[in-house]
């Protein structure tokens, strides 16, 4: 790479960066308000686990916990870890990068002359996130979890549902002695909300600048004419895509911008894949996926989102083309 | 515990820099467009008063960070530092190489300027909605671009377009007879012409092309991409 390439790179980088950070900023101070309002959290317990109305639910509170992916996993882990049944954790872990309104209005701002892609935009977010939480829903919370959140989890799930050695704590013998009552939610004080938030922001700054470098050498070093030979052709457009969409792993918040670039050379399919895939899985996302699932989950995960976005990319070839 | 909250409020402090410091020396007019740099004067503001209050209350807090975080923490300095340090310096010849040469948006023009006013973009936008060049003979230019390699063909003048950041910047261009006898200017070289439009034959037809009378070379604009 010459220095004028290299200095272009730095441009793009930079560009992507402040765009992003502000979103960022906004999605971690909303999630800390949450935080600050809402302690405790035995209202997530009674939560829905109905297979179609869990991931529903979850997928509705992007609304009020509105982040890009990569601020969602850390509270995707904090339901799961306070017993949020499965469907509904799972359907926020993969609508709510989408159904939020930070990334529904950074996709108007993008794209505002293609209502179609305003609506299927969230729509695919939806069936999405229903065809992975009832297939990551079937397997066995041991074989899908990792060991520390499957502990964490079942310490916040009653005795009638886990047993003292699945839980690992308890008396044994204490017949069917009550439960203690629960100590009422404390709300956190200011200054520890501030120190978390402070934190969640820093550690996905962290992230948000690998993104925004993997980006950034995209832009410069994939020739204009890999896009172009490919963005014609239905199928292999929405497979090149949804490739761009795994490695350049942008947040949610901006990919609509980034998709602008694109957004001419390429079949309406492919720019919705690419869209859709990268707030349930890219390259940034596997890594922190690590502290939910298992590897083999992880795999599971990326292999059935590529299939439904796969499928959703080619019917909307199929009408719009 | 208390130097980790002066960790984070460096941190928080950084980035609020680096938002600030781009909007203050007009960095943000080379990489966004002007209707987000609201948000980075907020963003950039709210973190430094956070980074205030980090500091004040990192007493009261106990968040304490992981050796991991830590690290995390300082390697997220690092690059608010490189970032604060090294300018973006494009090159649009170099990124135009590498995007789609169409139009965004609709190419037509709610309302036409007298030729002497039109910016490069609204010549642009004008041929793409009356392409005939027989309407445009002899009408005056004043535009000013970068200069544009084209293959296959002479270096145009150029605009950017972006709509929202130099990530989606999308080149535009006008073909220019350059004058003969003169070497052509260098790749990205900020220009300003003044002449006419003529035409030209172009592959098995006929096209627009501005015929300088009067060309100079002027720094980048400050405000360099086009809506």
């Amino acid at each position: 790479m010459n220095l004028e390439r290299l200095a272009t790179t730095w441009a793009l980088f930079q560009a992507l960066l402040v765009e992003a950070m502000p979103f960022l900023l906004i999605g971690v101070a909303i999630s800390s308000l949450a935080r600050w309002l809402s302690p405790g959290g035995a209202w997530v317990r009674k939560l829905p686990a109905n297979p179609l109305l869990g991931p529903l639910t979850g997928a509705a509170l992007g609304f009020a916990l509105p982040a890009c992916e990569c601020g969602n996993v850390p509270v995707a882990r904090r339901l799961l870890a306070s017993g949020a049944p499965l469907a509904t954790a799972l359907g926020f872990l993969f609508a709510a990068p989408v159904l939020n309104p930070i990334v529904l209005a950074s996709t108007w701002a993008a794209f505002p002359d293609q209502p179609w892609l305003l609506a299927a935009r969230p729509l695919g977010a939806l069936v999405i996130a229903l065809a992975l939480a009832t297939l990551l829903g079937r397997l066995p919370e041991a074989r899908l979890l990792t060991p520390a959140l499957l502990e964490e989890r079942r310490l916040s799930q009653p005795l009638s549902r886990v047993s003292l050695l699945e839980r690992r704590s308890g008396l044994i013998g204490g017949g069917s002695a009550p439960e203690p009552p629960a100590l009422p939610p404390r709300r956190p004080p200011l200054a520890e909300v501030l120190g978390h938030g402070s934190t969640e922001f820093l550690d996905l700054a962290l992230l948000l600048v690998l993104g925004c470098a993997i980006a950034a050498l995209v832009q410069t070093a994939v020739p204009r004419a890999w896009l172009l030979a490919v963005g014609g052709a239905p199928t292999l457009s929405i497979f090149s895509l949804m490739l761009l969409s795994l490695v350049v792993s942008v947040c949610s918040s901006v990919d609509a911008f980034l998709a602008l670039g694109f957004a001419a050379q390429v079949t309406p399919g492919a720019l919705l894949a690419f869209l859709l895939l990268g707030p349930v899985m890219d390259l940034k996302l596997v890594g922190l996926f690590g502290v939910l699932f298992q590897p083999r989950a992880i795999l599971l995960t990326a292999v059935a989102a590529g299939l439904v976005v796969l499928l959703i990319g080619q019917w909307v070839n199929l009408v719009l083309l | 515990m208390k130097r980790d909250g002066a960790l984070r409020a460096l941190g928080l402090g950084l980035w609020g820099v680096v938002l600030l410091q781009s909007a203050v020396s007009g960095r943000l007019d080379l990489l966004l467009r002007a209707v987000f740099h609201p948000l980075v004067w907020g963003g950039g503001l709210v973190l430094l008063a956070l980074a205030a209050l980090e500091l004040r209350w990192s007493a009261r807090a106990n968040g304490r960070l992981a050796p991991r975080q830590r690290a995390g923490l300082l390697l997220g300095c690092a690059a608010a530092v490189a970032v604060l340090l090294l300018p973006p310096r494009p090159s649009f010849a170099d990124l135009s190489a590498n995007r789609s040469r169409e139009l965004l948006e609709e190419p037509a023009l709610n309302f036409v300027l007298p030729p002497g006013q039109r910016s490069l973009t609204e010549w642009v936008r004008l041929l793409r909605s009356e392409p005939d060049p027989k309407l445009h003979n002899g009408d005056p230019v004043r535009i000013s671009g970068f200069v544009l390699p084209v293959p296959g063909d002479r270096p145009q003048l150029a605009r950017l377009l972006v709509r929202c950041c130099l990530v989606d910047a999308t080149p535009v261009g006008l073909p220019v007879l350059w004058p003969a006898g003169q070497p052509v200017p260098k790749a990205d070289q900020w220009l300003e012409l003044r002449g006419v439009m003529a035409s030209e034959r172009f592959e098995d037809g006929l096209r627009s092309v501005v015929k300088p009378t009067l060309m100079r070379p002027i720094p980048r604009p400050e405000r360099p991409l086009e809506p």
